[in-house]
């Protein structure tokens, strides 16, 4: 009696102890949640779902999704080695593979559902893809910065420099604007005619493009060759307005490599790789050689900037933006392909919260990760440029609080 | 008046004119034919956003679905293929009539409601947001046009469009049967009832899902559940084979009830507890669980072949396995349980009294069969070892095909974070009132089963020791071997 007396109150005390313990820890874990919070994500392996076809994904340097969560992607078939194209060779020298078409469309599953482009009549299509973006109305819009010598097949040591895919000036001096089936529908610009960054026909080397539904406008980072922003009616063509760095008239002078320990540098460096709009109307710039980003109002005047991985030298640490999908967008995700890795942004600030990817080829890894897109679930994804050639997801797993300032990989958690 | 020959020579010449133009038209039927299809593809998934608002005598649904999902008819286009907006209206409703209105049918209280009225049609950006809430929606239907001279590519537009239908009283209780699934190869139907007492259900088909009802009765929502319980235990191959891995050695319902009671219990625990959101939602849980399903059914049936096993030994293994089964049936029912209404425990309950229901009817068929089988086809132990085996080899390869999933999955282990920890105090505090209470049980009661050797006076080891006394009991009543 009096054991089980005793096992009684063992029991009890365990409990009682429990209770007080988790009680003071939830008090902790409140007090860490109401600090710092960032959103969570978890790499999916299983996506997308292999091609068909024996179809292979080269340096894939573009990604969009669109109002019904579809993925868009765009990649250069031609940056695969010569035996990777096998299949493609006449006759074919093995049973795989071959280039997929450049651009891809894949549903929320990632079954691929959709697939097109290449050269067609009315249009020059980019000897050298760069960026894809669908718009409000759902058309897409691609771009290039590919050089006279990359109209022929690029050669192995031009594959393996994104920023100059060719070795002449720039050729890819347009945008085009297709269907989401394909069809053609618009040009802007044409290859090997721009006149510098106060073209008002013609682009160099445009990298991103997006369009503002309140005022049917395409802005388009441009460039590869040019230093601005430049904004056109999305569908007539006509170039509207277009600026630099700082709002200033943008000027083509060579400013060198990037210097960190320089002054902030007046102008854009090649390439101005992104411009993107947020619900509030400010406009974000990619300028990724100065690695920093620029904000702009979007009749250009210039509102303010943050410096990323200062002491990043090369290819630079500000590649592609994307803008959380909450209706306030809090959040900026940043894909550094020097650094490999996507930090994440708090865009009222622009301080950075957290990062997360490390340099490799496993799932959640980087190589080169170049643009980077958000469904309305607030899943990212993500493509890889130069040997990278791949696109990869983030699913989102709710807010957690900030415990690290950078993640490394994220591959999926044991249970707690 | 003509001559016979130039009538002739006329006819022939009409007459190849004829084959003239029935060439050019099949000619051009072919070349257009296939652009034709290309265009009216059907498209490989449809998203429908759909709202049901019963208000006073009048109910309104208020749905958006993308217009290249209305295949056969024409809207009126200009330029380079942009939607002619100025004429479109007349198109709009008669593409919401023929592929929506028909194809919906809303009950009150299980009377069919009439053919419902177009109040408004719109034409609509596919990047609009309003369809995030009612009011919202409706403001943006009942709002102003897209201009005229706005450029967009007729299949990329949404058709917003808004139905009444007269109803008896909002209070009624509304059934919806969606048939929408012909939009596209897969459709997806998201749709919210906005019931009058401001509480907002929303749900989310694929397909068709058949009659739906808005608001059920829980007699309503838990005869649902039966249902699916029953019907996914006879769908799931997984569960059957598991269910003829514990059949095989003990082909007596009796000796079968506290294995099956234990496989029942232990799945409705943790069936239960994810339906509370308290299982992991890491991505590689379910590629796990379905990968323990498996081992599970590759052990059961490597215990049969080695043979000699106890009911009680195989009543504790069933309880484990039956807790990862749980997990399992609720990846099945996780889209469904938007069908409870407010009856989210009663449902879960039905659900596994259905699965219950099923197991029973197999074991009913299955052990007679096993008998005739046993007596008239192969000795026992050979049968037992043949069976089991055809059910190993078939387990161990979908054990390597969802292993090879898994595997695909790297872990890292989490941070240790205080609200972590806390989480798992909990879950310790509710294991330790378990045993407690068990004990306590055992203590209290430990004259109920007097075929038994007593209370142990090793606190808990007593309620294993009850269930060995009940097992002793069965043995007894059955005459039958362990």
């Amino acid at each position: 009696m009096k054991r089980n007396l005793y096992i009684g109150l063992v029991f009890s005390a365990l409990i009682v102890a429990l209770g007080v313990g988790s009680t003071v820890l939830e008090k902790r874990a409140a007090v860490e949640a109401a600090g710092v919070q960032a959103p969570r994500f978890e790499v999916d392996p299983m996506w997308p779902k292999p091609l068909p076809n024996h179809w292979l994904l080269g340096m894939t340097i573009g990604v969009s999704v669109d109002a019904q969560d579809h993925i868009w992607i765009i990649h250069r078939g031609g940056s695969l080695e010569r035996m990777e194209n096998y299949l493609a060779a006449n006759p074919p020298a093995s049973e795989c593979c071959m280039a997929a078409p450049p651009v891809l469309e894949f549903d929320e599953e990632g079954n691929l559902i959709g697939h097109w482009g290449g050269p067609g009549q009315g249009y020059d299509w980019p000897a050298s893809n760069h960026g894809i973006t669908v718009d409000y109305k759902g058309n897409v819009w691609i771009g290039g910065n590919g050089r006279t010598a990359a109209v022929a097949p690029p050669t192995q040591a031009a594959a393996l420099n994104e920023s100059q895919p060719g070795s002449g000036p720039f050729n890819d001096n347009m945008v085009l604007k297709f269907t989401q089936d394909g069809k053609f529908l618009m040009q802007i610009g044409h290859p090997g005619q721009s006149k510098g960054s106060n073209d008002l026909e013609n682009l160099k080397g445009p990298a991103k493009m997006f369009v503002d539904k309140d005022a049917n406008e395409l802005y388009v980072a441009d460039g590869y060759g040019n230093h601005r922003v430049i904004v056109f009616d999305a569908d007539t063509g006509k170039a509207k307005r277009y600026w630099g760095a700082y709002g200033h008239k943008p000027d083509d002078t060579s400013l060198g490599p990037y210097n960190p320990d320089a002054p902030p540098a007046p102008q854009f460096r090649n390439p101005v790789h992104c411009a993107e709009i947020a619900n509030d109307g400010l406009l974000y710039v990619c300028d990724r050689v100065n690695d920093r980003i620029q904000v702009f109002k979007k009749d250009g005047t210039f509102v303010k900037e943050t410096i990323i991985a200062k002491r990043t030298l090369g290819d630079g640490s500000v590649w592609d933006i994307a803008f959380s999908k909450d209706p306030q967008q809090k959040y900026i995700f940043l894909a550094d392909g020097s650094n490999e890795k996507v930090y994440i942004i708090l865009r009222d600030t622009l301080e950075i919260l957290t990062s997360f990817g490390d340099g490799g080829r496993q799932p959640g890894e980087f190589y080169a990760v170049h643009s980077i897109a958000t469904d309305s679930k607030g899943n990212i994804f993500t493509t890889e440029t130069y040997r990278g050639q791949r696109v990869q997801k983030f699913v989102y797993k709710g807010m957690a609080p900030v415990t690290k300032k950078d993640q490394g990989v994220l591959w999926p958690k044991k249970a707690s | 008046m003509k001559s016979p020959a130039s009538d002739s020579s006329s006819a022939a010449c009409s007459k190849s004119r004829r084959h003239l133009w029935i060439s050019i038209f099949i000619a051009a039927l072919v070349f257009l034919l296939p652009h034709a299809l290309l265009a009216h593809d059907i498209p490989n998934d449809v998203t429908v956003q759909a709202f049901v608002k019963p208000e006073g005598p009048k109910l309104h649904l208020l749905l958006r679905v993308p217009l290249n999902a209305m295949r056969d008819t024409e809207f009126p286009e200009r330029g380079a293929g942009y939607l002619d907006l100025a004429r479109v209206d007349a198109s709009l409703r008669e593409a919401a009539m023929v592929w929506i209105a028909d194809a919906i049918e809303i009950d009150e209280d299980d009377i069919r409601l009439p053919n419902p009225q177009i109040l408004e049609v719109r034409a609509s950006f596919p990047s609009d947001k309003s369809f995030a809430s009612y009011e919202d929606a409706y403001a943006h239907v009942t709002g102003p046009r897209l201009s005229n001279d706005v450029q967009v590519y007729w299949n990329q537009v949404m058709l917003d469009v808004l139905f009444e239908y007269p109803i008896h009283s909002d209070r009624s209780r509304f059934s919806i049967h969606p048939g929408l699934a012909r939009l596209g190869l897969q459709v997806i139907t998201a749709l919210r009832f906005l019931p009058p007492d401001g509480v907002v259900r929303a749900f989310e088909f694929v397909g068709d899902p058949g009659l739906v009802r808005l608001d059920p009765q829980w007699y309503q929502a838990a005869l649902n559940f039966v249902k699916l319980g029953f019907f996914h235990i006879l769908d799931g191959t997984d569960h059957l084979l598991f269910l003829f891995c514990l059949v095989i050695p003990f082909r007596s319902l009796r000796k079968l009830i506290p294995v099956i009671t234990a496989f029942t219990v232990a799945h409705s625990i943790t069936l239960i507890a994810s339906a509370y959101n308290l299982a992991p939602d890491f991505l590689w849980f379910p590629p796990l669980i379905e990968t323990l399903i498996a081992m599970s059914i590759v052990y059961m049936a490597l215990e049969n072949i080695v043979g000699g096993i106890g009911v009680q030994r195989r009543w504790m293994i069933t309880f484990g396995f039956g807790l990862v089964h749980g997990f399992g049936f609720s990846f099945a029912l996780r889209q469904t349980m938007q069908f409870a209404g407010s009856h989210l425990l009663t449902s879960l309950l039905s659900f596994n009294i259905g699965v219950e229901l099923g197991q029973l009817l197999v074991l009913v068929l299955l052990i007679p069969l096993l008998h005739a089988f046993f007596r008239y086809a192969v000795a026992e132990r050979m049968g037992t070892i043949i069976l089991s085996a055809l059910v190993a080899h078939t387990g161990w390869h979908w054990m390597l095909d969802r292993g090879a999933r898994l595997a695909q999955f790297r872990f890292a282990w989490p941070a240790l974070t205080a609200a972590m920890l806390a989480a798992a105090m909990h879950w310790l505090m509710a294991m330790l009132i378990v045993v407690a209470l068990m004990w306590y049980v055992a203590k209290r009661w430990p004259l109920k089963f007097p075929l038994g050797q007593g209370p142990s006076h090793d606190p808990l080891a007593t309620s294993a020791t009850q269930f060995h006394s009940v097992q002793q009991g069965l043995e007894t009543e059955t005459g039958g071997e362990i």
